[in-house]
């Protein structure tokens, strides 16, 4: 790479980051929202904790290494001090971002709380009265959660689509790209989480146990899910690489980096399409056609199981990476 | 190039003087006030937007012969650190012998009238000042984010690694705003540079843009730039035809393919 890089690994796994938490917390939400009930109640309360217990920490790790990369941590408070009517007149995406960061970070931080398990972890009148507190406010702190983290997803492609100066960012569909994306990592995460929590055979969490019949259910259910939000990403670039190619300028020009031949055409082939999303699909696939064809046990090597969510997370992180760096080794054609 | 031998100011008043007897003459001769009014109101609203002062720069590529001096001008004047350049002069040759040639793009901030690098930044420390229409950036609020370097179509911002805060050519404000040209202007060998207040009907850069044929780059992006060329040559290894010779150097340090 001859180019000199103005956005770094800094912005990169901070882009990656920010969509895990948002898609993470998003799941959270609308399973708090609109979640199952009866046997697979008990299940449903696990995802939810674990999506948001997940939802808040890469947003604020990917934060603080966007402060990190300013190399003044003090100064980043101009984004809400300077100007602030001007802006709000005239917003700029980047400021907008760090609104949905600073309301994210606080409402997910609070929503997280209502998800610790007080009555266990303080015993006593205290515990009881902080638990019915928590439960209350689920719910409520879930509305808010939900379009929040969705925001904050589509956000992260605003960001940078909104410069006509880097034709392969200034796309329409990038949005849906990264929200896709965003959801997808975020719903690995969580059943990369709860795999490592049911590791052994007849482990039990609280009230799941993974003998139990709503608990393979579940897992068929959520997997099931997550091939399609990745026949859905392979849609969404397949229009991705549509709208470049309908197009007889510089946005043409600059797919060419990612088709074979061009510059970044290895990384985003094998490392987006074919570790991130083929490759899952097909080990997850197969699994599930099992299942539903010939009714079998929805069970799988621990390998296997494990390996398809990191696949899947690996396969955000290089998306990000591709779009990112191939934005800026490209630009307009002509002068 | 302009009449500066005869006095301005009775050309002035002689102008003025005219142009009142013919606004008078028009008023009461032409009938139906109110359809008047209406039809002169966008011609008086563009009068008063052409009243405000834009300098810009005129750059005549004929009278280029890419010396570099403006470049070495430019790092001197605004102290730019190694590695990174405010300004630049592009070599673009083309063709193969003996039907070769050698063409120069001075390139420098072209402050657009419509800034995309100043509707994204988010503290808005990059702003056009009203009082001459060049797009500044405040370094007390700069954060250094580079998000304005990305919206540029001319890739004229860079993180300044000495102050760690985004920079570009500010067509030497501390000069122009005591009355003298920027310093690549002042350097220029071959007085190709012309700047000045494009607005002004009387300034030599407005009658030279208004006589020749003028371009600007990447005008498609909407942006108004208000740095000018007589002789641009649009030539770029990105759009050659199959099997043209074409090589761009850009002579700049972080960047040796055009973005």
């Amino acid at each position: 790479m001859e180019q000199h890089l103005m956005w770094n690994w800094p912005m990169i796994v901070y882009l990656f980051l920010a969509g895990l938490g948002a898609g993470a917390l998003a799941v959270s939400g609308i399973v708090v929202l609109w979640g199952p009930a009866g046997e697979f109640r008990h299940r449903a309360a696990l995802i939810a904790r674990l999506g948001a217990f997940i939802g808040p920490l890469p947003v604020i790790i990917g934060t603080g290494l966007l402060i990190y990369e300013l190399g003044r941590p003090f100064r980043a408070l101009n984004l809400f001090t300077s100007n602030f009517w001007f802006l709000a007149l005239n917003p700029s995406p980047m400021n907008w971002g760090s609104w949905f960061i600073l309301l994210f970070c606080v409402f997910a931080t609070v929503y997280a709380l209502t998800f610790i398990p007080w009555r266990t972890l303080l015993g006593g009148e205290r515990g009881e009265r902080l638990e019915a507190r928590s439960e209350r406010w689920r719910a409520p702190m879930a509305t808010i959660c939900v379009p929040l983290a969705i925001a904050m997803a589509i956000y992260t492609a605003i960001l940078l689509a909104a410069v006509p100066a880097r034709p392969l960012w200034h796309t329409p569909v990038l949005w849906l790209l990264f929200t896709v994306s965003a959801i997808s990592t975020g719903l690995s995460a969580i059943i990369l989480v709860q795999r490592f929590m049911f590791r052994k055979p007849g482990a039990v969490r609280g009230a799941v146990r993974r003998e139990d019949p709503a608990f393979r259910v579940t897992e068929y259910y959520l997997v099931s899910m997550k091939v399609l939000l990745i026949i859905a990403e392979l849609v969404v670039i397949g229009l991705f690489f549509m709208f470049a190619h309908m197009t007889i300028n510089s946005a043409n020009f600059a797919v060419q980096t990612l088709l074979p031949g061009g510059e970044m055409a290895t990384t985003f082939w094998v490392g987006v399409i074919l570790v991130g999303l083929l490759m899952p699909a097909f080990i997850e696939g197969f699994y599930l056609l099992r299942t539903a064809v010939l009714g079998h046990e929805f069970e799988w090597p621990y390998v296997i199981n494990v390996s398809a969510p990191i696949a899947i997370l690996f396969g955000g992180l290089m998306l990000r990476y591709v779009i990112v760096v191939g934005g800026q080794i490209t630009g307009p054609i002509g002068i | 190039m302009s009449d500066s031998s005869d006095s301005p100011v009775s050309r002035r008043k002689f102008l003025k003087t005219v142009s009142q007897g013919a606004a008078a003459v028009a008023t009461a001769g032409v009938a139906g006030g109110a359809m008047h009014a209406a039809a002169t109101k966008p011609a008086a609203d563009a009068g008063k937007k052409n009243n405000k002062v834009q300098y810009g720069m005129l750059i005549d590529l004929r009278r280029c012969i890419g010396c570099q001096a403006c470049t070495v001008a430019c790092k001197a004047e605004a102290d730019v650190p190694m590695g990174v350049s405010r300004s630049w002069v592009e070599y673009v040759e083309k063709g193969r012998y003996p039907n070769a040639g050698r063409s120069f793009l001075p390139r420098l901030c072209n402050h657009c009238s419509e800034p995309h690098c100043v509707r994204v930044c988010p503290t808005g420390a990059t702003y056009e000042r009203p009082q001459d229409g060049l797009i500044v950036i405040d370094q007390g609020v700069c954060i250094g984010c580079l998000y304005c370097a990305h919206a540029c179509p001319y890739d004229m911002r860079f993180l300044n690694p000495v102050t760690r805060f985004a920079d570009k050519c500010d067509m030497c404000i501390h000069r122009v705003s005591k009355g003298l040209v920027p310093s690549c202007v002042n350097t220029c060998q071959g007085r190709a540079r012309i700047f000045g207040d494009v607005n002004d009907p009387n300034s030599e850069i407005h009658k030279l843009i208004a006589r020749n044929p003028v371009s600007v780059i990447r005008e498609t992006y909407g942006t108004q730039p208000n740095v000018y060329y007589i002789g641009l040559d649009t030539t770029d290894e990105n759009t050659k035809k199959p099997g043209q010779y074409v090589r761009v150097t850009t002579n700049k340090a972080n960047s040796p393919k055009r973005t």
